[in-house]
């Protein structure tokens, strides 16, 4: 599998359109919306373990009752009645603080069920597979040509990539000027080429102190 | 690229966490508002009353059970069978052949390529890569049709676009090589191994 058995179908493929692969095939577009959402896979298990618990609680107790033992943490009509008595029985701030944790799961549970959950994702352009990109990668390639454009170290520029936005952050050396428009052509120009979708916004912040000595 | 029923989970999230924030809420207004508690005595000993009154009723001849508690271990017995049902769906869909299917020609059979086939020959192009800091593929069944699903991992710094155009030109290699188009999942991912190895400078 070398590089030379390709070139043949790949000027076929370029004279056809070089537009992304992933948005002809209905079903590689299929997977890629929903490789830029969380499956909530986690939140199952997490769920579905916890529903387990209780219902093995449940099947224990029925279980001893069923055959007559003594139960086993506490009978179903004992529980039943202190239920019932509930704010009784029981300090009104522990019934509070269970109370709420309690809520919190449930809120928690109803905010992966409701929330998007889009993942922090990128897609690029290809003539032949569907890419996604996670937003660290971007960051570190557009960290790159910022540093190269600014002349500074590794250290010196930090970037953080979201779904609309790029903010690129450079802390100039003492005494060297680092022109901002330099740097912002520079990434926009990275970012043309990498052309992700969704396409985002440059935004380049020059800190006001330089760093002594790098 | 996997088969998790996303649907279903949000839908079961749903049931559960309503079901929980509703305990919740009720146990923080039990502890706070004097009022529901008077509400809560009466209408949970109502309930309680007529569910004894249905144990009542329903005794096994002889005994002193009643067969209700059998069909309420029964019905525990379905949700957690359900839940592991459930929970064996997440991540499911890796599937062993790329290509199965009878051959054009003259002589009968079937033709079967593995998966193993693709994974090992992309993985072998991408090893020895010094941008990369590592690389994985897996077949998996999605909707019926074998599909790829390439993760590479490249070191700081590399550019995502040209990496993916190069692996493209392995993809159309490898399709070459199979003689059919299979569809490709590239995801190029950021994780601790990329970070905290040298960034690759010299590319």
């Amino acid at each position: 599998m070398t590089q030379d058995q390709a070139t043949e179908p790949l000027k076929v493929v370029q004279e056809s359109g070089a537009s992304p692969v992933a948005d002809e095939d209905p079903a590689m577009r299929h997977i890629l919306r929903r490789e830029m959402h969380s499956s909530r896979a986690a939140a199952a298990g997490i769920a579905a373990a916890l529903v387990m618990i209780v219902c093995a609680y449940v099947l224990l107790e029925a279980g001893v009752r069923a055959i007559g033992q003594p139960p086993w943490l506490i009978d179903f009509g004992t529980a039943a009645e202190r239920i019932i008595a509930l704010p009784d029985g029981i300090s009104p701030l522990l019934l509070g603080a269970g109370g709420a944790v309690v809520a919190m799961v449930g809120v928690f549970f109803l905010l992966q069920a409701l929330l998007p959950g889009r993942r922090a994702r990128h897609l690029l352009r290809d003539r032949r597979a569907a890419v996604v990109v996670d937003d660290e990668v971007l960051a570190s390639a557009l960290a790159r040509r910022a540093r190269t454009a600014a002349n500074v170290t590794r250290e010196q520029v930090m970037v953080v990539v979201s779904r609309q936005l790029v903010v690129v952050n450079v802390r100039p050396t003492s005494g060297s000027a680092v022109s901002e428009e330099t740097v912002l052509a520079a990434v926009r120009a990275e970012l043309e080429e990498m052309s992700p979708v969704p396409m985002p916004d440059v935004r380049v912040n020059l800190a006001t102190s330089g760093v002594i000595g790098a | 690229m996997n088969g998790t029923p996303r649907a279903l989970n949000r839908v079961l999230l749903f049931i559960i966490g309503a079901v929980f924030l509703a305990i919740g809420v009720l146990l923080v207004l039990l502890a706070s508002v004097p009022s529901v508690a008077s509400w809560w005595h009466g209408w949970s000993a109502g309930v309680w009353g007529s569910a004894e009154g249905a144990f009542e009723q329903t005794r096994l001849p002889g005994r002193q059970e009643s067969w209700l508690w059998i069909v309420a271990a029964l019905v525990v017995i379905a949700i957690i069978v359900a839940m592991i049902a459930w929970l064996s769906q997440q991540g499911k869909g890796k599937a062993n052949f790329l290509v199965s299917g009878e051959d054009d020609g003259d002589v009968e059979g079937l033709v079967t390529i593995g998966g193993g086939v693709a994974e090992q020959a992309l993985r072998a192009a991408l090893a020895d890569r010094p941008d990369l800091a590592g690389a994985s593929v897996a077949t998996y069944e999605f909707k019926g049709q074998p599909g790829l699903r390439v993760r590479i991992q490249p070191r700081q710094g590399v550019a995502p676009h040209l990496l993916a155009t190069e692996v493209s030109q392995l993809l159309e290699a490898l399709d070459l090589v199979i003689g059919k188009k299979t569809p490709v999942l590239l995801h190029i991912v950021s994780g601790a191994r990329a970070k905290f190895t040298r960034a690759e400078r010299v590319r």
